[in-house]
């Protein structure tokens, strides 16, 4: 076992002596016999070479995106992290601290938070962002209950075309309300939003608010967005956007956003099999007592100079208990600096390159697998950024990219729900090249696609 | 010890000179509708990757971490973290991970999630484990919604509407209750553990669950744990076990032995994953039989050789967050898990409550210490003789940080009056004891006007968190919006 805990007989003798007790059994007296365990069956220690060994072993089983031309997004992001994003990081000034109490023990750190929220804020349009939430799913749980406390009612609207996962998320961030979920159909051919729909829906009283996402579940970029808040009138907006999209599309908050929420983890953080993420928080200065979450302020120390601290903390749990805003204590505050430093190395211009990039890739894929008979891409006549849905006219998708695998091709990540009797909107998945992605890996994404469909004309191989 | 802290007046990012040149054209994207593209750029200068960089590491020399200085935040188990868990989780083979590769390719990460899992159903004494809560609080949240579906099966939703808490409870604990949509009953403690007369006097048919930290937030294991058992069994309710605290009983007793229903535990404080500032955390969730079918799906399950994710569940209460856990962080706490073993992670709660019983001996000579003296993980001391002198706690943590150390917890648990919970894990040395014990002494007896001027060694003096509430500047925004009105303020003046 390494030497992490303090230990050395002569030691613990000591402050066994000043204790004036022979041994540590002696400190769990109070805990009844009765309910001693006995041994828990974990089994012996290692060394930290033996943990290194054993760890990289099972690691070994993973395969990771580098082995395949992978084409996989949606709700994690693929992109590179600049190195110098990964030695900030690595101060253990900042990873081993924890949530800033005593701010002036703390001043990198909350600053760094500040720069975050300030970043957010210019991305975003609102007055005000918070410190970080969990991820872009539960901060759209949290938008919905911000919503809530803006507006009476027991409905929350959401596009249909929202990613299953964000929908069950939400769905259960509402379980403690009178509010439910209804969902905004889309246009069949454009994937958009149905206005008219939603026109008529807000129509009805009790819409406590309403979520557009902006791309979308299918990487729609949905122009209509823009109108929503003149349909809604006094009803909370809630949008979830795209760090990077935000880089290049008008601010949700110009267009009328009471709340903009996201996923962040794209800005400086690695997939990392799903997690840590990152979720971003903006709204608008009249609610900022609504807000869930962290905020961090700016103003003097006692001799005038500019300092940071944790404020509005009367909205927090630590103070407020169960009349908080939200229960959130932990946050995800080390994934804050690393989007802000992120945010700072790539800079605004960088960012708009990257997105160019993305975009031009994901049109020469669009054209490569548009020619391929048998697939629909994309599926929606709409304009779109850097992801886009595929649909499938013949066999099922859990099919079609399992044998894309086994030609080293992710292909994408499946659209739908996968519990056993959930419904589904279709055979359709969401693909999405990545800053690396190379013509050749295009094209033999398009060579690996002809030969995983089923035959034209033949039954689907269900 | 003579310390100073590094005080640079590091400008905002947004402060700096951008090097961009602003004729040239912005890129093209293509694809855009007109009506959504973006008028003019996000307003922050470009930078050179060494500006980035020195900024970064300056800020960085303006904050405590555990590792510079001991971090006896009670209740936050600020233990050292591993270093050889941050070169294991920055492995190629454990970051460039898509959560929705297929799963035939993601057998590493399933195993350790899988194996992490066991682990932690041995720690806890409970059968199922679920690592997708994102920390402690969502745990709580989760466990309270499943709690929820519990009943809802059973036809007593309806009924049963309450969730009890001692007054002793973290403020996440009625939160979550809240947030779970339910009414919260606070029971008032009796020498700061469960009064089990209040408690039975609470308790009916509408109770949904009582929620309990053991070792509670005095430090004191809760005496009366099998009768509080027995009582909330006895009127059908579930035991919630918050793990804050578990590490002063890791492989001593277990929350399924004492009879808790559901447990949450934060790995970022037992398992040692490193706090980053405010989080991630980790929060894994972990049930006994009534309430294991209502788990977050997908849960992670062994067929064969292969690893696998499964969504059939029907009960379950469904997603909780995106993806399946925090990889990473899980990646770590199993390595941690791993290097222990059965008799380190014991080793860990002896040590860390011998720490805890051995500083509270010591502290209780200058200030008084509530309730009985054996503790587990973290003790309390009381302030309250402080005000004689025209002092508070608040000037004595402030004081502390000018020893170089991190002042503990303050002000909670409220029933104690100015209120200081230390907690010093078992990876603090005697050395490291003594040594904050001195800085101690030196706080507390120094002079009043000391006391209320510090901290002086900081990169700033004491921070007017008053004025930062009161008048909020939240981003670069506000203040630039702060400055253009106070340049308008000035220019006015001297209009004649």
């Amino acid at each position: 076992m390494p030497r992490w805990i303090a230990s050395g007989s002569d030691e613990e003798a000591a402050l066994l002596r000043e204790l004036g007790i022979p041994n540590t059994d002696a400190l769990f007296a109070d805990v009844p016999r009765r309910l001693r365990v006995g041994r828990m069956g974990l089994g012996p220690g290692h060394t930290e070479a033996e943990v290194v060994a054993a760890v990289d072993k099972i690691l070994d089983r993973n395969r990771p995106l580098h082995r395949f031309a992978s084409f996989l997004g949606g709700p994690v992001a693929v992109r590179y992290v600049p190195a110098a994003v990964d030695a900030i990081l690595s101060r253990s000034e900042f990873y081993t601290s924890y949530t800033p109490y005593q701010p002036e023990a703390s001043q990198g750190m909350l600053q760094a938070l500040f720069e975050f929220q300030s970043l957010w804020v210019e991305l975003t349009g609102m007055d005000l962002a918070n410190a970080s939430l969990y991820d872009g799913a539960t901060a759209i749980g949290e938008a919905a209950l911000f919503c809530r406390r803006l507006h009476d009612g027991d409905r929350f609207l959401i596009p249909e075309s929202l990613p299953w996962e964000q929908k069950s998320v939400l769905t259960n961030y509402l379980a403690g309300t009178n509010g439910r979920v209804e969902e905004i159909p889309f246009d069949r051919r454009t994937g958009r939003l149905d206005l008219a729909w939603l026109r008529e829906a807000v129509g009805r009283p009790g819409v406590f608010g309403a979520l557009v996402d902006l791309p979308n579940g299918f990487g729609v970029l949905d122009e209509g967005l823009p109108s929503v808040k003149e349909l809604l009138g006094p009803i909370p907006l809630a949008v979830s956007a795209d760090p990077l999209a935000l880089s290049v599309l008008e601010p949700p908050g110009a267009w009328g956003a009471d709340v903009v929420v996201g996923e962040g983890q794209s800005f400086g953080t690695p997939p990392s099999a799903g997690g840590p993420l990152l979720g971003l928080f903006a709204c608008r200065r009249e609610h900022e007592r609504m807000a869930p979450g962290r905020i961090v302020g700016l103003t003097r120390d006692a001799e005038g100079r500019r300092a940071f601290t944790l404020t509005l903390q009367t909205r927090e749990q630590h103070i407020r208990r169960s009349r908080a805003t939200s229960n959130i204590c932990t946050n995800q505050s080390l994934l804050a600096v690393a989007f802000a430093a992120y945010a700072a190395l790539v800079g605004p211009r960088g960012l708009a390159e990257l997105a160019r990039s993305l975009a031009e890739k994901a049109r020469t894929l669009a054209t490569a697998l548009g020619a391929v008979d048998g697939l629909e891409a994309p599926k929606f006549d709409a304009p779109y950024l850097s992801e886009f849905t595929v649909g499938l006219r013949r066999g099922t998708v859990a099919e079609f990219l399992d044998r894309l695998r086994r030609k080293r091709v992710l292909g994408g990540v499946p659209l739908g729900d996968p519990r056993p009797g959930a419904a589904r909107p279709g055979e359709w998945y969401l693909t999405s090249p990545h800053e690396l992605t190379t013509d050749r890996e295009i094209q033999k994404y398009a060579r690996a696609a002809r030969a995983s469909l089923p035959a034209s004309g033949g039954g689907t191989s269900r | 010890m003579t310390f100073r802290q590094a005080r640079w007046d590091e400008p905002l990012l947004f402060e700096r000179p951008s090097s961009d040149d602003p004729t040239t054209p912005a890129p093209e994207v293509p694809g855009i509708p007109e009506r959504l593209r973006r008028r003019s750029p996000p307003a922050w200068p470009e930078l050179t990757e060494l500006e980035v960089v020195r900024h970064f590491t300056r800020l960085s020399q303006m904050n405590f971490g555990i590792d510079t200085s001991s971090y006896p935040l009670g209740s936050c188990t600020m233990k050292y973290n591993p270093k050889v868990s941050e070169v294991l989780a920055r492995r190629r083979a454990a970051t460039e991970l898509h959560p929705y590769q297929p799963e035939e390719t993601l057998q590493g990460s399933l195993e350790i999630f899988w194996r992490l899992e066991r682990a932690l159903a041995k720690v806890t004494g409970l059968p199922e484990v679920s690592l997708q809560a994102a920390a402690g609080a969502h745990g709580e949240y989760s466990a309270l919604l499943m709690v929820r579906a519990y009943f809802r099966d059973r036809g007593e939703l309806a009924r049963r509407t309450e969730v009890i808490l001692p007054d002793t409870a973290h403020g996440t604990n009625p939160a979550s209750a809240a947030m779970a949509g339910f009414v919260l009953r606070e029971i008032p403690s009796k020498e700061g553990c469960v009064d089990p007369a209040a408690l039975r006097a609470a308790v009916s048919d509408r109770t949904a669950a009582f929620m309990l930290t053991n070792p509670n937030t005095a430090g004191l294991f809760e005496p009366d744990i099998q009768e509080i058992a027995e009582l909330v069994h006895g009127v059908g309710g579930m035991l919630y076990y918050d793990g804050a605290n578990l590490n002063a009983i890791l492989g001593v007793t277990s929350p399924g032995r004492m009879g808790f229903d559901v447990a949450h535990l934060n790995l970022h404080k037992t398992f040692a994953t490193p706090h980053g500032g405010g989080g991630p955390g980790a929060g894994a969730l972990a049930a006994g039989e009534a309430l294991a079918p209502y788990l977050p799906v997908p849960r992670v399950v062994k067929r064969g050789r292969q690893f696998t994710l499964d969504y059939d569940r029907p009960k379950s209460i469904g997603k909780i967050k995106t993806a399946y856990g925090n990889f990473g962080l899980d990646l770590r706490a199993y390595a941690f898990i791993l290097a222990h073993g059965e008799e380190g992670l014991r080793h860990i709660a002896h040590r860390s409550v011998l720490n805890a019983n051995y500083l509270g001996k010591r502290l209780g000579r200058f200030l008084p210490r509530p309730f009985r003296p054996l503790v587990k993980h973290e003790f309390l001391l009381s302030g309250a003789p402080l005000r004689d002198r025209g002092v508070r706690t608040l000037d004595l943590a402030k004081r502390l940080l000018d020893e170089g150390v991190h002042a503990p917890t303050i002000y909670f648990p409220s029933l104690v009056e100015e209120a200081l919970m230390i907690e010093f894990p078992e990876t603090e040395t005697k050395h490291d004891l003594d040594e904050f014990e001195r800085a101690f002494e030196r706080a507390v007896t120094d002079s009043a006007e000391h006391l209320r001027a510090a901290p002086r060694s900081l990169a700033v003096a004491r921070v007017d968190e008053v004025q930062a509430a009161r008048n909020p500047v939240l981003s670069w925004k506000d203040l630039r919006a702060a400055a253009a009105k106070l340049e308008t303020a000035a220019s006015d003046a001297a209009r004649p």
